[in-house]
């Protein structure tokens, strides 16, 4: 069981499941002193960042046998990050799953110029590598882990309409 | 092949482009009845159909050249629109071998195959290619196989992997599409690819064609047509490069319309790969202006009473909403309101005059 | 690649391997090349006896790439329905006969990080094309093969070009531990089966038990043995026929003249798939859902039977 925060977890688990039903339990606590048991009989670990958490399950998996399962929970930026790095290592959907809670917020593709905008609460944003108007689409990449965003005023350059908070 | 290689072609910026009367003949007109909505609309591909373009397994036209020449554009100024995963490997030699075979046995004048066990050697006359190379060595070909031999082929292709019950986009050379994005699109599966077509998901023609395509048997490929409408002859109309031909859809007049509006058809190609068992697709698009089109009584007729009676979100969908009342007053006066044969095919070998412009 | 008719085989070799198994080799009639095949793909032939038709697959063990012959190896079984007896005692070299393209219902997993094959008696045949091209492709194996032990020498001859580490010939179940093979693979293996019925099942379980997705099980099926005779009814014309204990319900049906589309002969791909009226089935397929199963609205002729003594299709 992988987390990005304590917060609201709980609410990701069936009637009837609790934290304690995982094997073993990694959270991220952001903050520099956390750090992961060297233990094998210890299954609750403690992680600083994301980078610092992916970094252990890369190695983590590398080692692993088939009848593994990976559990996540997080944000969805999260959710697929993880998601994306058990596929490096082999594991099917069948062996990951993942639960997102938090923010909405999108990471945004620009299919213009490929570069991805974070933190988009909106249905129109600027795009932070080509400056383009994007309309932020439903359309989403798990490979890229990021929704599409496309030229809003393409047609007629400057005719924008309103931006939306959508995605909170 | 008695064809003339149209070399001088342009897709873009002067778009010098233009069908002979025997392409115009031999389009791969869309419409089979007079309205249309989506369907699964499936059928075997076999060697020969109702207009000459479904006379091969892969098809070769006046257009050729050009078309190769503006490939080799895209892929300069944008090289990710070639991708292939790494484990699609054997489904790129697959595909290679496909095409190079399809090629030499249906145009044997224009490209010959010479096999010697893994020693190869292909001629390509119309672009002045001759390749040796080790079959299953991608180090002995100047590109990767699979992009290798999409740079000789008119049309777009993406390779699917079968795998979970679902098929995966997992690689594709894609120069030449109606607004989807293959960087964007690739290793998603069947439903995911699909996820901006509206309508079409509620019908549930999308889970139908996914259940026959995971059945498609090697040796018995398939196909379908599907259309949409481009302002001037632009092969390119990429998501990528819309804020490049975007402004294309506000230029339409009612002066230049027959001429500017071109009817985009895909005749979609799906073939079961051996090594891989992945699926090709072949998308090959097929240009035709308004006023061409007309040129044929019954097509004339027919555009005109698809477009005018489109549903709405399709009209939104497939890009028509600025010009699509321009084009149906263009072609109001090519119909006569006399019934039309079913079917594709044209209802004359005579086609109108040229419109005196 | 487009083909719009059969394929035109000759034999063009035929030997023992054992007194119950023959290695055939065919090439193309017209003396051209055959299409490309495909790594753990089967070819269906069409043999023309005195008295019937048989339609019999076989796996191809050849490497999928060799364009100028098929090699298949045939078991000559006591309870045959006829097909082998056919190709022991009629077939003779030069004969040409007709067969479908080669199909696959058992395809190499291309993100696979790595093959386990496991396989007992005649299920060596398809992991004989799998073991050539994952050699070719480089990819990490891992092969069991159950072998009766008469048969062992047999099976390290056709195993001996590729034997190595990662090749175990087993005389006998007793030696393979499947829940410890299972367990120790690495994520991403794929284990492919091929075999008696009672392995493959051990397999499935074993691989359940182990904690592997289902969706990383594969298995082919060489069709079900005979069963208990029963009557076809067929709804729209009224016509009754007999299924014999030694042919499948397919063979039943095509024998006496009705038409029907089938590929695979196995119960895997969905191409005989009728609709059944009437009559308890006893499903033997890998194709129908479980809820279409248990609703017995639908049945595969080429391998599933009946528990009552007769079932009614819709034909």
């Amino acid at each position: 069981m992988v987390m990005e925060s304590r917060n609201n977890a709980a609410s990701a688990f069936a009637e009837g499941t609790k934290l304690s039903d995982f094997d073993e339990r990694w959270l991220i606590v952001s903050h520099s002193q956390a750090i992961p048991s060297p233990h094998d009989r210890d299954r609750d670990h403690e992680f600083r960042s994301v980078q610092h958490l992916l970094i252990a399950l890369r190695h983590r998996l590398s080692r692993e046998f088939m009848g593994f399962r990976l559990y996540v929970i997080g944000t969805e930026p999260f959710v697929w990050k993880v998601r994306g790095t058990a596929e490096e290592f082999g594991l099917g959907c069948d062996e990951v799953r993942l639960f997102a809670i938090g923010s909405l917020a999108r990471r945004v593709f620009c299919n213009h110029c490929r570069t991805i905008t974070e933190g988009v609460k909106t249905d129109i944003v600027i795009c932070s590598g080509c400056r383009a108007n994007l309309f932020v689409r439903d359309h989403f990449s798990r490979r890229l882990n990021a929704f599409a965003g496309v030229q809003v005023d393409a047609e007629v350059p400057g005719e924008i309409p309103e931006a939306k908070e959508l995605y909170l | 092949m008695s064809t003339v290689f149209k070399t001088d072609e342009t897709f873009r910026d002067d778009f010098r482009y233009g069908n002979s009367d025997e392409a115009i003949l031999r389009f791969p007109f869309p419409f089979a009845e007079d309205s249309y909505m989506y369907s699964v609309n499936i059928e075997p591909h076999v060697r020969g159909g109702p207009t000459g373009a479904f006379q091969a397994a892969v098809d070769v036209d006046e257009h050729y050249v050009a078309e190769c020449r503006e490939r080799a554009l895209v892929l300069q100024q944008d090289p990710n629109r070639c991708l292939v995963l790494p484990h699609m490997m054997a489904a790129q030699w697959d595909t290679l071998e496909l095409i190079m075979e399809s090629l030499a046995t249906d145009y044997p004048e224009e490209f010959q195959l010479f096999r010697n066990g893994p020693d190869w050697t292909w001629y390509n006359k119309p672009l002045g290619i001759s390749q040796r190379f080790i079959f299953g060595d991608a180090t002995t070909l100047p590109y990767e196989p699979f992009e290798y031999i999409t740079r000789q082929a008119q049309g777009d292709f993406t390779l699917q992997d079968q795998r979970d019950n679902n098929l995966f986009v997992d690689g594709g050379m894609v120069t030449t599409q109606a607004d989807w994005s293959l960087e964007f699109n690739v290793g998603m599966t069947f439903h995911e690819w699909h996820g901006p077509v509206p309508v079409a998901h509620d019908l549930g023609v999308f889970d139908r064609a996914l259940e026959f395509l995971l059945r498609l048997q090697y040796g018995k490929p398939v196909r379908r047509l599907n259309w949409t409408v481009t302002v001037n002859p632009r092969l390119d109309t990429s998501p990528e490069n819309y804020p490049i031909w975007g402004p294309d859809r506000t230029t339409v007049t009612p002066e230049n319309v027959g001429d500017k509006v071109h009817l985009r058809v895909e005749l979609q190609t799906l073939f079961r790969l051996p090594r891989s068992n992945a699926i090709l697709f072949g998308v090959r698009a097929y240009l035709a202006s308004v006023s061409e089109l007309a040129r044929v009584p019954k097509w004339g007729r027919r555009l005109h009473r698809v477009l005018r009676d489109l549903h709405p979100e399709l009209q939104t969908y497939k890009g028509l909403t600025r010009y699509r009342p321009t084009v149906v007053n263009y072609l109001a006066p090519f119909d006569d309101g006399e019934p039309n044969s079913s079917g594709i095919a044209p209802d004359t070998l005579q086609l109108r005059a040229k419109p005196p412009w | 690649m487009i083909r719009s008719e059969p394929l035109s085989l000759r034999l063009r070799e035929s030997r023992p391997l054992s007194p119950t198994l023959r290695h055939l080799s065919l090439d193309a009639s017209d003396g051209g090349l055959l299409p490309t095949s495909m790594p753990g793909a089967h070819l269906s032939l069409t043999l023309a006896g005195r008295q019937r038709t048989f339609r019999n697959s076989y796996s191809i063990v050849s490497r999928h790439d060799e364009r100028a012959h098929y090699e298949i190896i045939v078991r000559r079984t006591a309870e045959s329905r006829g097909g082998s007896a056919f190709i022991y005692d009629e077939l003779r070299v030069g004969d040409v006969i007709s067969a479908s393209t080669p199909n696959s219902q058992f395809p190499l997993q291309n993100l696979a990080r790595k093959h386990l094959l496991i396989a007992g008696g005649i299920g060596i045949t398809p992991m004989l094309s799998f073991l050539a091209a994952l050699r070719e492709r480089q990819q990490a194996l891992e092969l069991h093969q159950v072998a009766r032990m008469a048969e062992v020498e047999v099976v390290e001859k056709l195993l001996g070009s590729f034997a190595s580490h990662d090749i175990n010939i087993h005389a006998g179940r007793s030696t393979l531990r499947l829940d410890e093979v299972l367990a120790r693979q690495p994520l991403g293996t794929h284990v492919y089966c091929c075999g008696p019925q009672a392995l493959m099942d051990a397999v499935d379980a074993a691989a359940a038990a182990t904690g592997w997705p289902a969706s990383h099980v594969h298995r082919e099926n060489f069709g079900a043995a005979g069963g208990e005779p029963f009557t076809v009814r067929l709804a729209k014309s009224g016509r009754e026929i007999a299924v014999g204990e030694h042919e499948t319900m397919l063979e039943a049906l095509e024998n006496a003249g009705v038409p029907m589309a089938s590929l695979c002969r196995g119960g895997a791909c969905g191409e005989c798939r009728t609709g059944l009226l009437d009559g308890t089935p006893d499903h033997r397929d890998h194709f129908l859902t479980d809820s279409e199963k248990a609703s017995c609205t639908a049945i595969m002729p080429c391998v599933s039977r009946a528990k009552t003594s007769s079932l009614t299709i819709d034909l």
